[in-house]
């Protein structure tokens, strides 16, 4: 699969100030977003990030409250402009954009689900759901159908002549993803989207989002303060720190190796059989191994392993993916994946 | 000798104000001295009076009193209002149209119209037949009393003039909530429309435009009623939740669009509370203004002081109690329906 890049961030910087550009160069120079603040009164908000998101894939961008992760994504659709660096969408810079093109991207090719949920009070659940179509100028019987169809998909069928109010949080927020998927733009911006939600529901969401990515393939951004929802649905993560990308890649591979102590202070304390895949502890399949125990698919997880295998760590385990031999499992690798990678020393010593 | 002479002698300026010495007017205070034959007596510390205009005048006669001060306001006022009032003429002359109008339709058209007209927009407004009953028994009562006229008079003001502060007062307070400036120039000004007492405004009202004209009381009426309108359409529109047009914008709403199909929609029930304060205040003002010729119940009201009739006071101000019930009752139940569709 080629792994087109969809929106690419490059040297984005935005500092929070009455002169941002003369803090700026500070920023650049490496000063510290404490020292920024004392001495010069201005809120470094984002620092040098550079970030692809592909095509079709869920890019998670994590972080603490204040790291940054809420104004960074607001900047893929100039929601807030950058103080200094690019932002490109489909190879065009949208800073660039007059407001025509950039309420046209904000129309077509962009759509946006809110932490608060952010619904119309005074309209119907079907009127919302079509909000985006509305504003392109449609009629209600335009995207009825449409809106019918995303509100029936996720699971809302019967409620479209419901206000928001009369509907649950779990409710409204699917309401607000019907209303995302009707504008049928490829990009699908995700600001904190499930934190409102109790732990039930947002796993139901999560689920839900991951089956209609499945069938979608929308390039999503999703932002979330939670590592264990940032692990079950990226295929590609980003970790923020006080407005700094301080490690992205494939989420197995952050966990397995963590570049930076707070990210080992994150990880430390999660379980790490339902959330490390097979695929990333394999070995290359050794042809003079004859013995399994039996089949595993590379994108179980590790407590599927531990199940079939009934605790018998000695044994072994052919990967398929499709009907292709790609790896083997060894038990020991397992039990060792499980180890979890010691709390920084700062944190330990606290 | 007066308080203040050494002053002006240290100030160098003795010659400036025997210059000014004017066979002015006499105050009341010399003229009482002067036959009392009493001269002045020079004044202990404690009597030292405070150095005001008068005061000082006394020492130096170049320098004005303060009713010069009075005087000069109202030469200056007196000196625009030609061509201020030819200006403010032609532009206000509709608001004479549309109360006279309004005035010659309400007393004109037969009782067994207005009555049903009048509880049909009750009951389209608010839905409710409790109310229309209220409603026509109120009118009933008024008509019985043989008050019908003056009440409708009353009614007919507040109409126009409570339609013309919506009409005027709604987009200023939407410009106010996009714009800090104007919100910081225009406050101050409410902030005094809504203190001066309203006897005062009419003053100048009355020097603008003769007495006869109706729209003497309009203007007043409006000044005074429009400024709950403009502050709550502000402050709803403030008040939008920040989520929401957040959303519009992530959507690619253009202002237009987000104005009209999220600010007003969801301001609504503030901008309606506007309008029923609004509503209140004309019919508070529109007795004042029987002091300006305005028709209606607040005519009786003054027979009633002027002339000291009990009875015709207490009875034309029970009127105009019923009349802001029926207005406040309407108004709030409407703002109600509109509360229960937008709940968050």
């Amino acid at each position: 699969m080629t792994r087109n890049v969809k929106i690419s961030i490059k040297n984005l910087y935005k500092i929070f100030g009455p002169t941002p550009d003369i803090a700026l160069e500070h920023a650049r120079q490496g000063m510290h977003k404490a020292d920024m603040l004392e001495q010069h009164n201005h809120v470094l908000g984002l620092r040098d990030i550079n970030v692809d998101i592909h095509e079709a894939e869920i890019t998670v961008i994590m972080g603490l409250s204040g790291s940054g992760k809420s104004t960074l994504i607001r900047h893929l659709n100039r929601l807030i402009d950058p103080t200094a660096g690019e932002v490109q969408v489909d190879g065009e810079d949208i800073m660039n954009y007059t407001e025509e093109q950039l309420r046209q991207l904000r129309r077509e090719r962009m759509s946006m689900v809110f932490q608060k949920f952010a619904l119309l009070p005074h309209k119907t659940v079907l009127e919302n759901a079509g909000m985006a179509k509305n504003i392109r100028g449609y009629t209600i019987e335009d995207f009825e159908g449409d809106a019918r169809k995303w509100l029936a998909r996720v699971g809302l069928e019967g409620n479209e002549d419901q206000y928001p109010h009369q509907l649950s949080g779990g409710m409204q927020q699917r309401v607000g993803i019907a209303r995302a998927l009707v504008s049928d733009a490829q990009i699908m911006l995700m600001d904190e989207a499930f934190s409102a939600l109790d732990p039930l529901i947002r796993s139901d969401m999560q689920d839900l989002l991951l089956a209609l990515q499945e069938e979608l393939k929308k390039t999503i951004v999703f932002i979330t303060h939670d590592l264990d929802e940032a692990l079950k649905l990226a295929d590609h993560l980003v970790i923020l720190k006080e407005g700094e990308v301080i490690q992205q890649g494939d989420p197995q591979q952050i966990l397995l190796n963590p570049g930076d102590p707070y990210i080992e202070d994150f990880i430390s304390d999660i379980n790490r059989a339902r959330v490390l895949r097979v695929r990333s502890m394999m070995s290359k399949p050794d042809p003079e191994e004859t013995e399994y125990a039996g089949d595993i698919s590379e994108k179980d997880n590790l407590e599927d392993v531990l199940r079939k295998s009934g605790g018998d760590m000695t044994l072994n385990f052919r990967v398929m993916r499709g009907g292709d031999h790609v790896g083997t499992l060894h038990m020991k690798d397992l039990a060792l994946a499980l180890v979890p990678t010691p709390a920084s020393a700062d944190r330990s010593a606290a | 000798m007066a308080t203040y002479d050494s002053l002006f002698e240290t100030l160098g300026l003795k010659e400036w104000c025997s210059e000014g010495a004017s066979s002015g007017p006499m105050s009341m205070a010399d003229l009482l001295n002067k036959t009392s034959g009493k001269s002045e007596q020079p004044t202990s510390l404690w009597d030292t009076p405070f150095p005001s205009m008068d005061a000082l005048n006394e020492s130096c006669a170049a320098f004005p009193q303060s009713r010069e001060l009075t005087k000069g306001l109202e030469q200056g006022f007196l000196a625009i209002k030609d061509s201020l009032s030819l200006v403010l003429d032609p532009l206000t002359q509709p608001l004479s149209w549309a109360l006279d109008g309004a005035l010659y339709a309400m007393l004109n058209t037969p009782w067994w119209i207005v009555i049903p007209v009048l509880l049909a927009v009750v009951f389209l407004v608010t839905k409710s037949w409790k109310l229309v009953a209220f409603v026509g028994g109120s009118i009933v009562l008024l008509a019985f009393i043989d008050h019908y006229d003056y009440a409708m008079q009353t009614l007919a003001i507040i109409m126009v003039c409570a339609f013309l502060c919506v009409l005027l007062g709604v987009p200023i307070g939407i410009a106010m909530a996009r714009s800090n400036t104007l919100q910081r120039m225009i406050i101050p000004i409410l902030d005094m429309l809504q203190t001066l007492p309203p006897f005062v405004y009419l003053i100048p009202l009355i020097f603008l435009f003769s007495v006869t004209e109706s729209k003497l009381y309009g203007i007043a009426i409006i000044l005074y009623a429009i400024v709950p309108v403009i502050r709550l359409t502000n402050l709803g529109i403030r008040l939008v939740d920040k989520d929401v047009i957040e959303a519009a914008d992530a959507f690619g709403m253009t202002p237009r669009q987000k104005l009209y199909k999220v600010q007003i929609p969801l301001a609504l029930p503030n901008i309606m509370a506007g309008v029923n304060q609004t509503i209140m205040m004309s019919l508070a003002m529109v007795v004042i203004a029987s002091l300006v010729s305005a028709p209606g119940l607040g005519v009786l009201v003054l027979r009633g002081i002027r002339n000291l009739e009990l009875g015709v006071g207490l009875v034309s101000g029970l009127g105009i109690v019923i009349l802001a019930v029926i207005l406040d009752r309407v108004t709030k139940t409407s703002l109600a329906r509109i509360n229960v569709s937008q709940k968050q």
